[in-house]
């Protein structure tokens, strides 16, 4: 079954609640709704599956290395600081 | 920058703690140390919310100006490392109007209203369903770098603290002081128009 989030007002409601869903900031009876619609709602499956795949790449990031010259710079500054207001 | 609490909130001791207090009894020479403890987050955070890497080092730069202005009221009724987030914060919404960098104009969020971002799917993508490792590469980083820049920044801030730099909402919500209620809202808001980017970036490479 496929349902159309754009066209029914309860898919669109479960819909505005996915990302605390991914979060697991819903109450257990919110949680057991959503969970009981996604299992017959592929459309509503999909929306949910690729927004916790979105976040899920969000999560992958790395740390960017601070260039050496940059963190001599930043060092003579704070010994330096500027004075008068910010 | 002094912070805006419930009184009698209790202390909060942590790793970082004694040092600040060193620092604000008169050794000003130990303010290294702290930057040391958090010059590498702070310049990933800058270069998440900022375009480019000049930009980044301005934000940690005038960050870092801006803890040793403030420093001394600092309460500990909150994490330093939160502290110190308000701070770059603040600084990165300030700076990026200075910044010739910036963009001129930003993508809206109107095009992220529930009904517009909820188009019906009638199978899980690919995307989805392959393992994660298999997904990363350089485009892939690039192309989700370009979509959270592309963001508006209260949009991004809100991503950047909770999907990237680990933040809880009450923490990004205290962070930015806004409400709990409003970190979730541009939350879901940011992650689907990230979600809107990358669909479009697997439906062209899959």
């Amino acid at each position: 079954m496929a349902c159309d989030a754009s066209s029914h007002p309860h898919c669109l409601e479960l819909f505005e609640k996915l990302s605390e869903y991914i979060d697991d900031e819903l109450a257990p009876a919110e949680r057991r709704e959503i969970e009981a619609h996604v299992a017959g709602c592929v459309a509503c499956l999909a929306c949910l599956q690729t927004l916790r795949r979105t976040v899920a790449l969000c999560r992958t990031g790395a740390d960017h290395p601070v260039p050496e010259e940059f963190s001599r710079r930043l060092r003579s500054a704070l010994a330096a600081p500027p004075r008068g207001p910010a | 920058m002094a912070e805006s609490h419930p009184p009698n909130r209790p202390a909060i001791h942590d790793s970082d703690t004694e040092l600040i207090q060193a620092i604000n009894s008169g050794r000003e020479d130990l303010f290294p140390e702290l930057v040391r403890r958090y010059e590498q987050r702070l310049y990933t955070f800058g270069r998440r919310m900022c375009g480019n890497p000049a930009d980044a080092e301005d934000l940690v730069q005038e960050t870092f100006l801006n803890v040793l202005r403030y420093l001394k009221d600092f309460r500990y009724e909150t994490k330093f490392k939160n502290w110190l987030y308000r701070v770059a914060a603040s600084t990165c919404l300030k700076q990026r109007r200075k910044s010739k960098f910036a963009p001129e104009r930003q993508e809206s969020l109107e095009t992220l209203e529930p009904e517009a971002a909820a188009v019906a799917a009638d199978s899980v993508p690919k995307w989805v369903q392959m393992p994660l490792e298999k997904l990363l590469n350089e485009e892939l980083a690039q192309t989700l770098q370009h979509a959270i820049h592309s963001l508006p920044e209260a949009y991004r801030l809100v991503v950047v603290l909770r999907d990237m730099e680990g933040f809880s909402t009450e923490e990004a919500a205290r962070i930015l002081t806004i409400s709990d209620a409003n970190v979730k809202v541009r939350l879901h808001r940011a992650r689907l128009f990230l979600r809107e980017k990358l669909k479009g970036y697997f439906d062209h490479g899959l």
